[in-house]
């Protein structure tokens, strides 16, 4: 008799799964002979498909009924037809620019930060992502690990980053304690309305801007290495060869970048309702904390409202989203 | 020498160039403020409450020193001080009490002869103490390990469910050829322009006709159709060949047997790249859970931390320890697995 | 204008010795081809060459100036790469020019280069095309044309066919022979192609892990290769190599010193004495047979015939040879008289 050799540890957790596997083959190949191949692919898709149904496409056609009718109930039919009213009440303004002549004026403040917030956030972003990659891709020892620190925060959950920088913010916090070293006067950096702004920006910034460095750090190691020899022969100046090489062939990767930043940063919530929950005031209210707030927390619930503002903000996104596939498709084809 | 050499031989050692300043500049700014607050946050949760409200901080968690003193026959823990009496000797004292600015102190060996002292006088006699406490009392009194469990729970399950209806899903679209196929590629495509944020509100309500409201299963089930999931799977699936399909129907295997005896390890790659994301997306979930648990018992972890910081009595040095705890599971899969988080990354743009 | 002189240079990566005291000199409008099997050197030291690279130690001249410090662009000189590196981005005409902008040429000068360069080449159509846009055959052209329009001191070409199907491969060689010969310009071609180097090289450089081991015209280095590694690796098939003792049957009395007798397999053909061998394998290539057979001792011998040979396998063959067209080497492998 020989022993018979130790199962590994992988082996053993994926038994139950192999021994169900293995299980579920006598009736699916009686169902194969039944129902044929078509059959099986039906078996293959339906559980995603399902899920796909019941939790994407029926909220989505909920959503468009919920936006035309009134009240604060759930269940359709105990909701009035109100045609167009929220959308506009929502969009009706003596002065769009100013959200206190608005019907509606916590959305176009709403609208306003959060336009605000995408414009700066991303091309912050952008910048930053940019002189990373560039810095990553350049000779320098070590490169994992200044890799990883750039990085590590994109792995942060939103509540965590928030937390952090709460704690680093506030009052008494270790930002006022170094400009109290450095004898520069203290700032309320999440109570002053300005601030908080900047600080959402700071933040959000700094929990993404690895990921998006990452994919520009993609894009840079895919320029051959020989195309800046012959820039060499040529006695390119480093300069030159940035904007008329290095940038160029960048583009299509900058792009996306810029467009899936977009994507996220009109939907920011997590790591701003965690660090400021939209204050001071209104000064941090971005869009779905308002649909968030009139949806669910408001004491002025209003479902139908909330479905009008996200079905807007849906629109822009399904834009941008076709933006950003038409243009990965361009760049996986260049 | 070989190191040093290494870092300062800058572009065939012609001395630093200004590019190299900035390089290195942004480096070390980079690891200060990325990598700083988290280290701060660390260094802090360790601390009591009475160091996390001095100013200016200390870097390292401190305690203040406490001695045993009988005093009218009752043994009491009493804070040391560091003391300047009036004559000018420097003692250590333990503080029996206090008053305005003036404290009435006691030497431990002989705690009958007491002394008052102006509080400008002295300094507490401190000791580096890691407050573990932080960490444990929330565990224990304050729900965290449910909220622990919850998490786990919600993580696993999701993660599981998605990998299995995906990688089904993904079969049926990369390895037949069926009418309805493009259709349901369409679809697909189209669930990737809703984001959650447009979906909140009807969510709510199909979930709560579903009498899922307060249950972890209404946290999982919306989650794990993620069409990105099923993109990946299913274009790392049409890179394997058709011909050993047809060769394992030659030797009459079932389709059942063909999704997971053959092709489901061979995409073993692009499963656990997925397998790693969807733990990482489910474990920092918030906005999602915020909407759906309400009841305590049902909390996970970031939604507990977020509803625990937003009390009235803000208790940081909890919150900034569960905090920490709340990190470790990510960091942990973060240096493990590094390689693999990046690179799928880099290849297909997921986050 | 264009002598290249290189001395005792070395290069090392890490505790790697890549090149190992190379001593060279090309002469002005010579094409010299630097060849050897892969990871011998070759490419690493046209890098040093070009600017590229940093020798560890050494000296580089062109035209008795010392240019080892001197970057790239500063030493006139132009490359041809393995891969192009065509700027995927701009078109062809942009290409040839980026280079001489970044000169600061004058426009009309420009102008005129890229002129006669794309007459040259026959690659005036493409000018407005990206190189995306361009066959295999063309991209080459475009890099060449790129190389010719800095009229640099020489040219250095990095195995530039090896990314061309085998019949362009062979009109590109002939293309580049007559370029050569018009432009009568210094060139230095890296290959790992005999073939290649055998029709283009004015002089030959077999390399062989980091050192030189020969320098010879194309016949030369056929006709009296130095060593045993270079009569191997030069022509095709390669050099059969016997012991003294398996040679007497064709070589009565060997020279003084020789350990290891050299005969091409073009040079044996059927005799009644000689080498007496046992068929193996007959390829029959139509214009020539090629027999691979066995001495008794075991050795592998090959044999290139010219016509149809009736041959069979297992069959017993004897081969016979002159001893006047053999090679003699030492035992360090170095070659006698």
């Amino acid at each position: 008799m020989t022993a018979s050799p130790k199962p590994s540890i992988g082996a053993v957790l994926t038994a139950p799964i192999v021994w169900l596997a293995r299980a579920a083959d006598m009736p699916l190949r009686a169902w194969q002979r039944l129902t044929g191949r078509g059959g099986m692919i039906a078996f293959f898709l339906i559980p995603n498909m399902a899920v796909f149904g019941i939790f994407v496409i029926v909220p989505l056609v909920i959503n468009f009924f919920y936006s035309v009718t009134g009240g604060t109930a759930l269940f359709l039919s105990d909701r009035p037809f109100v045609g167009a009213e929220h959308f506009d009440r929502l969009l009706t303004c003596t002065d769009h620019f100013n959200p206190t002549t608005c019907r509606e004026d916590m959305f176009w403040t709403a609208v306003w930060n959060t336009s605000k917030f995408v414009v700066l956030q991303v091309s912050a972003m952008t910048v930053v992502a940019m002189i990373t990659a560039l810095i990553l891709n350049s000779k320098i020892p070590g490169k994992a690990f200044w890799r990883a620190v750039f990085f590590f925060p994109v792995l942060l959950s939103p509540v965590v980053v928030g937390l952090i920088w709460k704690w680093i913010l506030q009052r008494q916090g270790l930002l006022n304690f170094a400009l109290y070293e450095l004898d520069m006067t203290q700032v309320n950096w999440l109570t002053e309305r300005s601030w908080a702004f900047a600080a959402t920006i700071g933040v959000s910034v700094w929990a993404h801007v690895g990921f998006y460095a990452l994919i520009l750090l993609a894009g840079l190691q895919a320029i051959p290495g020989d195309l800046y020899e012959a820039a060499e022969m040529d006695g390119t100046k480093p300069g030159r060869v940035f904007w008329r090489i290095t940038l160029p062939l960048l583009y299509p990767n900058l792009l996306v970048v810029i467009v899936l930043s977009l994507i996220r940063a009109v939907q920011v919530f997590d790591e701003v309702f965690v660090l400021t929950s939209g204050g001071p005031g209104t000064a941090t209210l971005y869009l779905t904390q308002y649909i968030y707030e009139v949806g669910f927390a408001s004491v002025l619930r209003n479902p139908g409202l909330a479905s009008a503002a996200a079905l807007m903000m849906g629109g822009v996104l399904v834009v941008l989203t076709l933006l950003q596939l038409g243009l990965t498709r361009w760049r996986d084809r260049k | 020498m070989s190191v040093l050499r290494m870092m300062t031989a800058r572009r065939g050692g012609k001395g630093w160039h200004w590019t190299d300043v900035f390089t290195w500049a942004w480096l070390i700014m980079g690891l200060i403020v990325m990598f700083g607050p988290a280290l701060w946050l660390v260094l802090s949760s360790f601390k009591t409450p009475a160091a996390l409200a001095e100013f200016p901080p200390t870097i390292l968690p401190y305690a203040a020193q406490t001695v045993s003193v009988t005093i009218d026959g009752q043994v009491k823990d009493l804070p040391l001080f560091t003391t300047t009496l009036d004559d000018g000797t420097v003692r250590q004292l333990a503080e029996v009490r206090r008053l305005g600015t003036m404290a009435t102190m006691v030497d431990p060996a002989n705690p009958t002869d007491s002394v008052k002292v102006n509080i400008q006088n002295r300094t507490p006699v401190r000791q580096i103490a890691f407050a573990t406490s932080n960490y444990v009392d929330p565990l224990e009194k304050n729900n965290f390990g449910l909220y622990l469990w919850n998490s786990v729970f919600v993580t696993t399950m999701a993660t599981i469910i998605t990998l299995l209806t995906n990688s089904m899903a993904a079969f049926a679209l990369s390895k037949y050829d069926f009418r309805g196929r493009n259709a349901v590629m369409l679809l697909i495509v189209a669930t990737l322009m809703v984001p959650l944020s447009v979906n909140l509100v009807p969510l709510y309500s199909v979930i709560s006709q579903l009498g899922l409201l307060d249950t972890l299963w209404g946290v999982i089930l919306p989650t794990v159709a993620t069409p990105t999931g099923v993109f990946l799977l299913r274009q790392y699936m049409l890179t394997i060949p058709d011909e050993l399909i047809e060769a394992a129907r030659m030797d009459k295997a079932s389709e059942w047997q063909i999704y997971w005896r053959i092709v489901l390890p061979l995409t073993g790659p692009a499963l656990a790249v997925l397998a790693i994301f969807s733990v990482v997306w489910r474990w920092n979930d918030f906005l999602w859970p915020l909407i759906v648990l309400s009841r305590k018992e049902v909390f996970t972890l970031q939604v507990g931390l977020n509803t625990f910081a937003g009390e009235l009595n803000v208790q940081w040095h909890y919150i900034l320890a569960m905090t920490v705890a709340t990190m470790i599971p990510v960091i942990i899969v973060f240096v493990f697995l590094q390689k693999f988080i990046t690179s799928g990354i880099a290849s297909t743009g997921l986050k | 204008m264009g002598r290249i002189r290189i001395e005792n240079l070395r290069k090392n990566f890490g505790a790697h010795e890549v090149l190992k005291n190379i001593n060279l000199d090309i002469g002005e409008g010579e094409l010299a081809v630097f060849v050897g099997p892969s990871g011998c050197g070759k490419s690493t030291l046209l890098r040093q060459i070009s600017g590229l690279d940093q020798p560890t130690s050494g000296h580089i001249f062109i035209d008795d100036k010392d240019v080892t410090g001197v970057s790239a662009a500063d030493r006139g000189l132009a490359m041809v790469f393995q891969s192009y590196a065509l700027y995927p981005h701009m078109t062809v005409l942009q290409n040839l020019t980026f280079g001489l902008q970044n000169m600061k040429m004058a426009k009309v000068e420009i102008d005129r280069r890229v002129a006669d360069a794309a007459r040259m080449l026959e690659i005036e159509p493409l000018l407005s095309r990206r190189p995306g846009q361009l066959s295999g055959g063309q991209r080459q052209r475009v890099a060449i044309g790129r190389a010719i329009v800095r009229d640099p001191t020489a040219f250095l070409l990095d195995e530039p066919l090896s990314n061309l199907d085998a019949e362009l491969r062979v009109s590109m060689r002939a293309e580049l022979a007559a370029l050569h010969a018009r432009l009568a310009a210094t060139m230095i071609y890296v290959t790992h192609d005999q073939v290649e180097a055998m029709t283009l090289a004015d002089r030959i450089v077999v390399l062989r892990a980091g050192k030189i081991e020969q320098v010879a015209a194309p016949i030369d280095l056929f006709d009296k290769p130095a060593n045993r590694f270079v009569a191997g690796f030069i022509g095709a098939p390669s050099m059969n190599f016997l012991t003294v003792e398996e040679a007497t049957p064709i070589l009565p009395t060997a020279p003084a010193g020789t350990a290891l007798v050299g005969v091409r397999p073009q040079h044996l053909d059927p005799a009644e004495t000689g080498l007496d061998v046992t068929v193996s394998l007959v390829e029959s290539l139509g214009t020539e047979t090629v027999i691979h057979a066995t001495l008794a001792t075991g050795t592998r011998i090959l044999a290139t015939l010219p016509g149809h040979v009736r041959a069979k396998v297992g069959e017993h063959l004897k081969l016979g040879g002159d001893p006047a067209r053999m090679h003699f080497f030492d035992g360090q492998d170095q070659r006698i008289g």
